[in-house]
């Protein structure tokens, strides 16, 4: 008997309350899930061996009270939410993790993950943190090494025909997420910034040819129907991760919309696309070291110069953001970042100083990665739209 | 603490009323408007507009309009220091620093994570030495030598507070030290918007001489203090209240209100209550 099945935004709605749903289905029917914690492991690598790549994500409506006994407790909030969840069982389903080199507090906990839940299958990237030459060479050794050990873990060798329509099948899913960010820039945007990270966290938690699905359903839903209320503000969100609707929901309560983000349930995730060079993994590096503008990356500009003018270098770092905020049409920068989030703490204050250089208004909130601590960065958001407003 | 401030067309106060929040927010709303509507002798349907502000801005049920504290401090200094540029307020609960032109905010920065740099911090250790909260200033003025604190944290600065009395260190010393923590912590979160003169000094502390002076030496310069510099927040909301139904008159409109009624609106069950 056929089973009614939701479409669209109900279906990611569904998704995002019970993310595991649909990929536990596929293990039963002999599927094999690869976790992978950040944005940065080679998914195009796991759909090409036929592994489903789910996204680790923590949980911040979840109390913390098993990772304390195994991680400092002065580290990110966010990381120390995902190894709870996994030590309450939470990942079990999981037949494998990919982690990789992302942030310190990452890479120590890969070392916790593998002691602590002993996946059957575990494996790091070091993924390097520059965009030089060496670097791109680094990373692509590296991929050889994860493409061997996926060889071990499904005992064949990589095809390089699927091998190529997987990384074709994850830019397709790019560029229709693009095209989502598309209905973003009308005011008021068709599809708010809360929608938005649901449509996300659903995608990394399918197979991508499924996810694609999804998304083009959105796209068709979010195109008919009626757009949401138009606001004073078009806020352009930067920062670390946001897992979870709690803090957009917060902002867009108030008189904003969020039209753009650089974030990693976002634009980081999907804003690229790999090029496709004679050998996949060209493509696949430039990608995942350049393409993806995360903070745990140093860039500079001219490398090996003596002198470095302060702006040309902000220019060079930030550049793109002030592009987001034109193509938006933001009004209003709300820079936010979890406590201990070091990545993302350092760049604070030169990102501010960039925004305040080109023109645009800017709040900084940093936050603990928990629901019940919003009252106040609530009074810091309404502040700021009444400075801007 | 809750305040409320009414001011007439010209925005002159006519009726101030502090009181201890406690934790019926809902009803003590009602009972200090209440007191003021008395002090004024106006009825509450004389009332034009009301602004609520400050952490229990959501909590006034009979507010038109909840503005943040920010933005409503900014507008209170304005009103007795046009050529304010820089306030920073001290409270009870939380430390902010504000960038102002015009009665406008441009920019500020809070503290509200951490009872270090707040009023809080004061109470903790005045009622370590056995003074009360006003006592404080008097006390530090007679320093000679003040001592430097070393613990950023509340509850480790009372535990230094202890052992340096142990060790026989004045008082007054002691007092000129913690006056010296809080005023350095605050100085350092402000400096973060580049304090230019004139700064105002609001907010509960700036009634605290020793901290006003630690702030000037801090900050390398004079600041100001108003003559009520806990009502600043609730001056500015009520000032903030006149010039929108001035300016939704000039556009000959007038600003849907709600009903001006004290109901019995409590947050809690009260035992007994009829």
């Amino acid at each position: 008997m056929a089973v009614a099945v939701s479409k669209g935004l109900a279906r990611v709605k569904e998704i995002y309350q019970d993310r595991p749903r649909r990929v536990k289905e596929l293990k039963a029917q002999g599927k094999k899930v690869i976790g992978y914690q950040c944005v940065y492991p080679t998914l195009e690598m796991l759909t090409a061996f036929d592994l489903v790549p789910y996204r680790i994500l923590g949980d911040m409506q979840e109390p913390i009270t098993k990772a304390d006994a195994c991680l400092p407790t002065v580290v990110c909030p966010f990381i120390r939410s995902c190894l709870d969840l996994g030590l309450k069982g939470r990942y079990d389903f999981l037949d494998g993790v990919v982690f990789s080199h992302v942030c310190d507090v990452g890479e120590k906990t890969a070392h916790i993950w593998r002691i602590y839940l002993s996946p059957a299958y575990c494996h790091f990237i070091d993924v390097p943190h520059t965009t030089h030459k060496a670097a791109l060479e680094q990373l692509k050794e590296q991929l050889k090494e994860f493409r061997k050990t996926l060889e071990e873990l499904t005992g064949k060798k990589l095809n390089e025909a699927k091998f190529r329509e997987a990384i074709e099948a994850h830019n397709r899913q790019r560029a229709l997420v693009q095209a989502l960010y598309e209905l973003r820039k009308p005011d008021p945007p068709l599809i708010t910034g809360t929608e938005t990270i649901q449509v996300l966290m659903a995608l990394m938690s399918l197979p991508v040819e499924e996810g694609t699905q999804l998304l083009e359903e959105v796209l068709a839903e979010v195109k008919e129907r009626k757009p949401p209320a138009k606001k004073m503000a078009r806020v352009l969100l930067w920062g670390s991760i946001i897992d979870n609707v709690a803090l957009v929901e917060m902002i867009e309560s108030l008189d904003a919309n969020i039209v753009i983000d650089d974030t990693c349930v976002g634009t980081r995730a999907y804003f690229g696309h790999v090029a496709r060079t004679d050998d996949p993994l060209d493509g696949l590096v430039d990608y995942y070291l350049v393409q993806i503008k995360c903070p745990r990356t140093f860039r500079e500009t001219n490398t090996g110069a003596l002198k470095k003018d302060y702006y040309t270098d902000l220019e060079n770092r930030f550049g793109y953001l002030k592009e987001y905020a034109e193509q938006w049409h933001a009004n209003g920068v709300i820079l936010q970042s979890m406590k201990y989030c070091d990545i993302h703490g350092y760049e604070v204050p030169s990102m501010k100083d960039y925004l305040d250089h080109v023109g645009l208004p800017n709040v900084y909130l940093e936050h603990d990665y928990n629901k019940s601590a919003l009252a106040p960065l609530r009074t810091r958001v309404q502040a700021f739209l009444e400075v801007i407003g | 603490m809750t305040k409320v401030v009414i001011v007439d067309d010209a925005g002159q106060v006519v009726s101030r009323v502090i009181s201890y929040t406690g934790a019926e927010h809902r009803h003590l709303a009602n009972k200090v408007m209440e007191e003021a509507l008395a002090q004024a002798n106006v009825p509450f349907a004389d009332l034009t507009y009301i602004v609520a502000t400050g952490y229990g801005r959501l909590n006034v049920p009979f507010a038109d309009r909840q503005i943040t504290e920010l933005t409503c401090h900014a507008r209170g200094v304005f009103s007795f220091c046009p050529t304010v540029k820089t306030a920073i307020d001290i409270g009870g609960q939380d430390a902010k620093g504000m960038k102002i032109s015009n009665g406008r905010l441009l920019d500020f920065v809070m503290n509200d994570k951490c009872a270090a740099g707040t009023g809080r911090f004061l109470e903790v250790i005045a009622e370590t030495l056995g003074f009360t909260l006003d006592d404080l200033g008097e006390v530090s003025l007679k320093s000679t030598q003040k001592i430097s604190i070393s613990s950023i944290c509340t509850v480790f600065a009372q535990q230094e507070v202890v052992s340096r009395l142990s060790e026989g260190i004045a008082v007054s010393d002691i007092v000129a030290g913690i006056h010296d923590a809080i005023a350095s912590r605050v100085a350092r979160m402000v400096q973060r918007l580049k304090v230019e003169p004139e700064v105002v000094f609001t907010g509960g502390v700036a009634r605290n001489i020793g901290v006003v002076k630690a702030l000037e030496d801090n900050l390398g310069m004079k600041v100001f203090i108003p003559g009520n510099p806990s009502l600043t927040g609730a001056l500015g909301a009520a000032l903030l209240g006149k010039e929108l139904v001035h300016k939704a008159a000039a556009r000959g409109e007038i600003l849907p209100t709600k009903e001006r009624r004290l109901g019995e609106a409590t947050f809690f069950q009260t035992v007994g209550n009829q």
